[in-house]
């Protein structure tokens, strides 16, 4: 069953056409990865899903409801099925680690108890291979791998059925980006939850789609699964991928 | 023309950011931690810099009221002058004015640097509305702190006028006292209360307006914290001749 389904998605700002008919398709428990160039319209397409942006043509449903019909607070009550993990994590740094990981289930529970909300913090930290002793640092004391961790924590402490992932991997090194893909995968086989991955990093790709759409000036130059899109024709996605299986 | 146009669209966008922060204030969930850290930031965290300009501020008045009056005899109005300028204008307005440098800077900058690190995208994703997590707290806490700032500038600022007038310009402090009695009224006091009390609005408001609105990094923050100070020092003088001219007349 499709948890999120893009239907010839259009989107312009100004003069700049950034999205032009995108349609896809994301299976529950699946991830699903869109890998394009910087400038390609990913993010822009992520706006959409979790209903940040408003689309000139076409739509995005989720769960089979229509994102253009919910405004103000029924679309921000709406976007509690979603969690996300930022590009440059977007932890609050006012806020400690707890604070930050504890942050969704507050706001979801305000009378929740400080026994569950300091247990259900701690379970999310572990499912990251995360302990108790960051509890108490600042956004500012964790290495960068560190940060995307706790932001994942983050993503999935209120238990979301879709995570979405804005570049995970830029700016790290191999081993993290290594361990930053494994946590991907964990957040999917520990927890069952459908994951889009938005990315330009080839290699991470590869490793963590079920599915992936190659997004080249707006539009989708190939989809499938990971074998499919290698095997693509199209003269774009054939030079993109060759920049990282071409040095295999 | 085009610079022109810009700045009535963003004039009409600051008004209508204020017009949400008023709407979220009136809805659940009410956050009083947040409203009482901010309370304590911009009230307790400037009531240092507050009494020393106020301080300064009487004293300087005093000075000038002592030269002014003598050359007719009127020393002993200078107690009086000092309290109804500190009370109706100069408290509210210099008040103001130096919690804008320090407060208004920081309410923007923590809001813009917020903004340009994804840190309010994430807030909207988690389905909290960042207007309402972030705007209502600081324009209730200046709203509300601002009159209490005001009344302690000018009770330092007198305290420093007496101080300076009876020791220093060796006015008698029975005459300095009895006209301050005599020349400042409760109306004169509500009356600057209520400059505080509309500056904490319009400046908090403008403050995250521009941390709101920021984007392009660390430039983009600072930009829009110079452009918060001088919008906030320019409308806290238009507001001011504004409300002084309601309440007077011609």
């Amino acid at each position: 069953m499709a948890v999120i389904e893009v239907t010839d998605l259009w989107k312009a700002f100004g003069d700049n056409q950034v999205l032009r008919g995108i349609s896809l398709s994301i299976e529950k428990g699946t991830t699903y990865v869109v890998l394009g160039a910087s400038g390609s319209g990913k993010t822009v397409l992520l706006k959409h899903i979790i209903g940040l942006l408003r689309p000139d043509r076409g739509g995005v449903t989720v769960n089979g409801v229509d994102l253009s019909t919910l405004a103000g607070k029924e679309l921000n009550d709406f976007r509690r099925i979603f969690g996300m993990v930022f590009q440059g994590a977007a932890l609050f740094d006012s806020m400690t680690v707890f604070e930050n990981v504890a942050f969704p289930l507050r706001e979801k529970d305000r009378r929740i108890s400080w026994d569950e909300l300091r247990a259900r913090v701690v379970a999310k930290l572990r499912v990251v291979d995360l302990g108790e002793e960051i509890l108490g640092l600042w956004p500012a004391q964790l290495s960068g791998g560190m940060r995307k961790r706790v932001s994942l924590a983050r993503a999935l402490v209120a238990d979301p059925e879709v995570v979405l992932y804005d570049e995970p991997t830029t700016g790290l090194d191999p081993i993290t980006t290594d361990s930053v893909d494994s946590m991907i995968d964990n957040a999917k086989e520990r927890l069952g939850v459908t994951s889009m991955v938005i990315s330009h990093d080839i290699a991470s790709a590869f490793k963590v789609a079920d599915r992936l759409a190659v997004l080249y000036d707006g539009h989708i130059a190939a989809q499938g699964t990971p074998a499919e899109v290698k095997q693509s024709q199209d003269p774009y996605v054939r030079r993109f991928l060759s920049l990282w299986f071409g040095k295999q | 023309m085009k610079g022109l146009r810009r700045a009535f669209e963003d004039f009409g966008e600051l008004i209508l950011f204020g017009v949400e922060t008023i709407v979220w204030m009136a809805r659940p969930p009410y956050r009083l931690e947040l409203v009482l850290a901010q309370m304590s930031a911009v009230g307790a965290g400037s009531s240092f810099i507050v009494a020393i300009t106020g301080f300064f501020a009487g004293a300087v008045l005093a000075l000038q009221g002592h030269y002014a009056m003598r050359s007719f005899g009127a020393e002993g109005y200078v107690g009086g002058f000092v309290a109804v300028a500190l009370v109706r204008e100069l408290s509210p307005v210099f008040m103001a004015l130096v919690v804008t440098g320090r407060s208004g800077s920081a309410i923007c900058t923590e809001i813009g640097t917020m903004r340009v690190t994804e840190q309010i995208d994430a807030m909207e994703t988690m389905a909290v509305n960042p207007v309402q997590y972030l705007a209502v707290p600081r324009v209730l806490a200046a709203t509300l702190m601002f009159p209490a700032l005001a009344m302690l500038f000018s009770s330092v600022g007198y305290l420093g006028g007496y101080l300076i007038g009876v020791y220093v310009s060796q006015i008698p402090p029975g005459p300095f006292l009895e006209h301050t009695r005599e020349m400042v009224n409760v109306h004169d006091v509500l009356h600057g209360l209520l400059k505080a009390l509309v500056f904490g609005a319009v400046i908090s408001i403008i403050a995250c307006y521009r941390g709101y609105s920021a984007s392009g990094g660390s430039r983009g923050v600072g930009e829009g914290t110079t452009r918060a100070v001088v919008m906030s020092s320019i409308a806290i003088l238009m507001l001011d001749y504004v409300i002084t001219f309601l309440d007077l007349g011609t």
